[in-house]
């Protein structure tokens, strides 16, 4: 038989709770900051309006990082674009979720050889789903987003965590492909 | 209104009765291409920029490592008179310096930015032409230089993703696809008696 | 002592009461601009989820000036929010319902949410600062002529007698009985909220959504929970003024629908207007109406 008296539940077992609450929340009001970096933005209007209606899923798009939850690199990055994507990255307030579309953020994509871009996005700050495709359908875009809902649930979509975690080894990957992640232009002088 | 042939005319006359021009080409009634020595080219800029031709479209340049030399290119841009013009000339590709056109074009000030990122041409006249524009923190031989190896660079800079070889490789091997085919035949034969 | 207590506690009730029914009305609003543009649309209670949420972020501060403003912003309006008559019976604070004590104290939280911006250091929340106070400006004139009208008229200035007037003189609003200058609220309203044609100062697309530039996580969540209760404040001055008030609470919020569900058809077939455009628009054909409408009341006497 089980008893009824109040048993206190200890400091970790609350804090999961209440995280639980809060992953429930954060699953079904995800608020995207949309870099535009490649060809599979085009593959965001659709998936926007009336074709496929992310709003139904919780989800719409946001005017700055801070108020962004999941950040969408929609393809290809070239070095200067990986430096402002760090920094747009770091802006964002935790918990914060990444979700890379294309070949181009899994293993370079056609620009596999080119001079002037990255190969593999998450070696630099940490992606939660990739979706695949040159470019990805509307359907596949999607399905990523549920993927990443899915995520966490389980308390799988622990990318942030892992920035702080191994940060020495994305600062160290970070700087064998930028020099330095420092923006010198004559904007930031 | 004058047609657009004589255009191209009117633009070869004027330019060729002032200078020396090494080669003349008109690509189609709306291009002509003039290839000038390296010293004529600021006197036959401001020369067309009075003629109306006041819009630098493009500058860039060509290299060409068997001759040792770059070409570089500028393309001028007339709101009146339906033709672009092309001026090209060479330069030296081991001292690679051309007199920067920023009195005539103030436009041209990033695109010879550009230029020097990309082929290491200097242009002194240009106070910024050395600063970075696009690549930023750039280690190598400028990247548009014939003898630049990108793949080699992406390589040695970007790391890879590493696949494992988990696949079995059925060259050789009957494919079901053939097996079923034959199979199927077979069956046809029996239900015909052999004949066709 | 009790009495004051009680009354306290009736006025935080009133404003948790504005911010659940906002709310939801909010969502339910969300849907219908989706059916106009052929979408399905979110839950009804998606804006409730994106408060909690943002709530339950983490956030940076940019020094205490930053949140000092945010808890003043939502302060004020909550104490704004406190002195709101429900219906024409029912309020906190028994003849304290009168017009102007909400135009003064509404500024407090539009003050607070300035400061903050402005303590942000973003370029784009001054800007957004400085288009909210110009749209300020601009809408302001029109709406207190014809309020000053309506006071004129009936000789009072608290919310709860103006509802009476109208109920007693037989159920005619405000709303028909000055036709002219109902139009002027409803476009001052519009101004109010920050709808469509009058957004200048969020444009999200423009300035990065103005003043809330530099917010995230839980001083954004305060933003909203602030945001959701001045619209109440706002929506039921205009039910109260020109619809008559509400004997019932089921009337007041039926009439609260109509009136912000019909705002944000209009707005969602509209585009945006440039700040200087807002500030011609407001001080051109709503001015002259409001006039217009001024003289006709208080010198010819002619209301329906």
């Amino acid at each position: 038989m089980l008893s009824t008296k109040f048993s206190p539940m200890s400091k970790e077992e609350v804090d999961r709770k209440w995280w639980e609450i809060g992953d429930f929340f954060r699953r079904n009001s995800l608020w995207m900051l949309m870099y535009c970096t490649g060809c599979c933005a085009i593959e965001l209007p659709p998936a926007m309006t009336s074709a496929y209606d992310m709003e139904r899923l919780g989800m719409g798009p946001m005017a700055t990082p801070r108020q962004a939850d999941v950040l969408l690199v929609t393809g290809y990055l070239s070095l200067k674009t990986l430096r402002r994507l760090i920094y747009t990255y770091e802006q964002m307030s935790e918990p914060k979720y990444i979700v890379g579309f294309g070949s181009c953020t899994i293993n370079g994509g056609i620009y596999h050889d080119s001079h002037a871009v990255i190969n593999q996005l998450n070696k630099y700050i940490p992606v939660d789903v990739f979706v695949a495709g040159c470019m990805p359908n509307t359907e596949a875009v999607m399905n990523g987003f549920v993927d990443l809902m899915d995520l966490i649930k389980n308390k799988k979509a622990n990318g942030w965590k892992d920035y702080h975690e191994r940060y020495e080894w994305y600062l160290a990957n970070q700087k064998a492909a930028l020099g330095e992640v420092r923006v010198h232009d004559e904007f930031h002088e | 209104m004058t047609n657009s042939m004589s255009n191209t005319e009117f633009v070869t006359n004027l330019v060729e009765s002032k200078f020396k021009v090494l080669s003349t080409e008109v690509l189609d009634k709306y291009q002509v291409s003039f290839e000038v020595k390296k010293e004529d080219v600021h006197s036959l800029l401001s020369l067309l920029k009075t003629s109306g031709w006041i819009q630098l479209s493009y500058l860039s340049a060509v290299d060409w490592p068997n001759d040792n030399e770059f070409e570089l290119v500028y393309i001028v841009f007339n709101w009146d008179k339906a033709v672009h013009i092309q001026i090209r000339c060479r330069l030296d590709r081991e001292t690679a310096s051309m007199n920067s056109i920023l009195p005539i074009f103030p436009g041209c000030k990033y695109y010879e930015r550009e230029a020097h990122e990309f082929f290491g041409i200097k242009f002194p006249g240009n106070p910024d032409h050395e600063k970075q524009l696009i690549l930023e923190e750039w280690d190598d031989i400028p990247p548009l230089r014939k003898d630049f190896d990108p793949r080699a660079y992406s390589d040695r800079k970007f790391s890879k993703m590493e696949y494992k070889n988990d696949f079995v490789n059925k060259n050789g091997e009957v494919s079901k696809q053939d097996a079923r085919t034959k199979r199927y035949d077979d069956i046809d034969k029996l239900r015909t008696g052999g004949k066709k | 002592m009790i009495d004051i207590l009680l009354m306290i506690l009736t006025g935080i009730g009133v404003a948790l009461f504005g911010f659940v029914l906002q709310t939801s009305i909010a969502g339910v609003n969300r849907k219908v601009v989706a059916r106009v543009q052929k979408r399905y649309g979110p839950k009804w209670y998606q804006e409730f989820l994106d408060i909690f949420k943002l709530l339950s972020k983490r956030s940076v501060t940019h020094g205490w000036i930053f949140d000092f403003g945010v808890i003043m912003a939502l302060g004020g309006i909550i104490g704004t929010a406190m002195f709101m008559p429900l219906t024409s019976s029912f309020m906190a604070f028994d003849g304290y319902d009168n017009f102007f004590i909400f135009v003064y104290l509404i500024a407090v939280g539009m003050l607070g949410m300035a400061m903050s911006a402005s303590g942000s250091g973003n370029p784009l929340a001054s800007i957004g600062v400085m288009r909210a106070l110009t749209t300020m400006l601009a809408y302001e004139v029109p709406f207190m002529i014809v309020v000053l009208t309506i006071i004129k008229i009936t000789g009072t200035s608290s919310l709860s007698e103006i509802g009476l007037f109208q109920q007693v003189a037989g159920n005619s609003w405000f709303f028909i009985a000055l036709p002219i200058g109902g139009i002027v609220a409803v476009m001052a309203l519009m101004g109010m909220l920050g709808k469509k044609p009058f957004e200048t100062y969020i444009a999200p697309a423009e300035i990065a959504s103005g003043p809330m530039v530099e917010y995230g996580g839980k001083q954004l969540g305060m933003l909203f929970i602030m945001h959701e209760i001045t619209v109440f404040i706002e929506v039921s001055l205009f039910v109260h003024l020109f619809l008559g008030g509400a004997e019932n609470i089921v009337l007041f919020i039926v009439k609260y629908f109509v009136v912000y569900t019909a705002l944000n058809i209009i707005s969602s077939v509209y585009g945006r207007f440039k700040i200087d455009q807002v500030v011609l628009f407001f001080y051109k054909w709503p001015l002259i109406m409001a006039i217009t409408q001024a003289f006709i009341a208080i010198y010819l006497g002619w209301v329906i």
